[in-house]
């Protein structure tokens, strides 16, 4: 009953805390439904959406079907790209930041006191940079390049990589740490060493969550590198941006289609290879 | 040397708890011996001992003739490699082929990027020799399954072929058929007793029932409360023995 009780108080509390922001931000329904001066737009915007454009509204001739083509193709390039560099700094990080690595079975005396400062030395160390890592948004690290070096293509990636390493090597420690330790502890008991267990007996039981993982990840990277574009890089938020700017809402719904399909798609590529991976 | 285990007083304890203690035993290169006794007797904590994963804090230990008393951990490496161990959960790799899993047993005898390139790009005549241990405990088709889609008893042979594939000199054997229904286990204690005494291999094995012990095994340890109870030939040992050795009101109901 107690229990019960408790659990009844934080769900006010969150609610109330949702009430009291809401308040605080003069959130009202009235927001939503656009004013007078903007309803036009409103109803220029979406009616376009039945109406996307093939070719380009301000009569240069541009195919912008062809040119949507292009912003995808581009847009998958970057998030392939970003999640590759990714992938290596957040296997190599979330390898030092799991704990399976330095704790386990003693072996010597001298190595396992030598262990026990090195090893969470380094164990911190992962874990600072990987929060550093994650805690800025790949928007801000975008902005934060274009301001130090201009947006390159090699920046843009960079945008991308680092954030996405720190979530990655987070998720992939703790994966690394949560994989079953028994077959660990059987080759340790045929004379395996500490790497040898680790990437015998551990590494591959926490593998396939780890791949599934990471190709939820490459969805995300599809949606940010699309918004890169923002920042200059010809992925499909480039485009939008272009064609938003001089109201071609035509064009721009060409561009959101665009984003959609290859979304679905890629939703669909690694919900199968996720079921392939997990549960054959 | 003919002796695989040899214990005089040897004793482990755990943060000042004796987990084993007084332990004075021997066992023969190609001796098969089953240790029984309650839960909690310390069957486990012994069988540790014998392959050096538990260090013991007093009395004396030598295994394959040699004392494992402040042994390097390089050469305590190199004795586990001569001594296959079977597990009560198996720990098996679940989504790793059966032949990974088995040639995952000889790492004690590789470097680290060897012993990798054994396990995922096998040679050949490694391969075959799976091969051969599979067919000895009697799954050859089930080479390149996925671990995961075996039943219990087949993984238990999937262990079984990774601790032979290792080339021990002696197996232990912890509760192996404690997950298995009563035909599969008579089977596996068959396989295992029979598998040793064709390849000369000491066999110390811990076994909650006591009917396979009495069949298999010419030779039974029975522990109790961290002790050696008794040590006989299983022809002179008497239901009375067994009776004491389970009994919970003697000492234990005292005790709480």
């Amino acid at each position: 009953m107690r229990h019960v009780g408790r659990r009844g108080l934080v769900i006010l509390a969150i609610a109330g805390a949702g009430v009291w922001a809401a308040w605080y931000l003069g959130l009202g329904p009235a927001e939503l439904w656009p004013n007078k001066n903007r309803l036009g737009n409103f109803v220029e915007f979406f009616s376009a959406a039945f109406s996307p454009a093939v070719e380009s509204q301000g009569g240069s001739g541009q195919n912008i079907a062809l040119q949507a083509l292009r912003g995808t193709w581009l847009t998958v390039l970057f998030a392939l790209a970003g999640m590759s560099l990714a992938l290596v700094v957040g296997v190599v990080l979330g390898f030092f930041a799991s704990s399976a690595w330095w704790t386990g079975d003693p072996a010597s005396r001298s190595w396992r006191r030598l262990r026990r400062v090195i090893g969470p030395l380094i164990f911190g160390t992962a874990r600072l940079v990987i929060a550093l890592l994650r805690s800025v948004h790949e928007i801000i690290w975008a902005t934060l390049f274009l301001a130090a070096f201009g947006l390159s293509n090699a920046n843009a990636v960079f945008a991308l990589a680092l954030p996405y390493g720190g979530t990655l090597a987070k998720i992939f420690s703790e994966m690394i740490d949560e994989a079953p330790r028994s077959a660990g502890h059987a080759l340790r008991g045929a004379g395996a060493g500490g790497a040898q267990v680790f990437f015998l007996g551990l590494l591959p039981g926490a593998l396939p969550d780890m791949a599934s993982y990471a190709f939820y990840r490459f969805e995300c990277a599809l949606r940010a590198s699309a918004v890169l574009g923002f920042f200059g890089v010809e992925t499909l938020g480039h485009f939008i941006k272009q064609s938003f700017k001089v109201h071609y809402y035509g064009e721009v719904w060409t561009y959101l289609y665009a984003l959609f399909a290859l979304v679905i798609v890629a939703d669909l590529w690694s919900g199968a290879l996720r079921h392939r991976t997990v549960a054959a | 040397m003919s002796h695989a285990f040899e214990l005089k007083q040897a004793a482990v304890s755990y943060n000042g708890t004796a987990a084993v203690h007084g332990i004075d035993l021997t066992i023969a290169t190609d001796e098969a011996v089953a240790v029984v006794g309650p839960s909690g007797a310390g069957k486990t904590t012994l069988l540790r001992l014998l392959n050096g994963t538990v260090r013991s804090t007093g009395g004396h230990i030598a295994v394959l003739g040699r004392s494992l008393r402040e042994m390097p951990p390089r050469e305590l490496r190199g004795v586990r490699a001569r001594i296959g161990f079977i597990h009560q959960d198996l720990s098996l790799v679940p989504n790793l082929r059966v032949i990974q899993n088995v040639l995952s047993g000889r790492v004690g005898d590789q470097g680290f990027f060897g012993s990798l390139r054994h396990v995922f790009f096998p040679p050949r005549d490694a391969v075959h020799e799976v091969h051969r241990i599979l067919e000895r405990v009697g799954i050859p088709e089930k080479l390149y399954e996925r671990t995961d889609t075996l039943s219990g008893g087949q993984r238990q042979r999937v262990a079984i072929a990774r601790a032979l594939y290792q080339e021990p000199e002696a197996l232990l054997a912890d509760e192996p058929v404690s997950s298995v229904d009563p035909a599969r286990a008579r089977d596996t204690v068959a396989l295992l007793t029979d598998v040793c005494r064709e390849r000369g291999l000491a066999l110390c094995m811990s076994l909650h029932n006591l009917d396979l012990a009495r069949e298999f095994f010419p030779r039974l340890i029975g522990m109790r409360s961290g002790q050696i109870r008794f040590d006989q030939p299983t022809a002179k040992l008497t239901d009375g023995d067994f009776e004491a050795l389970y009994n919970l009101e003697r000492d234990e109901m005292l005790k709480a």
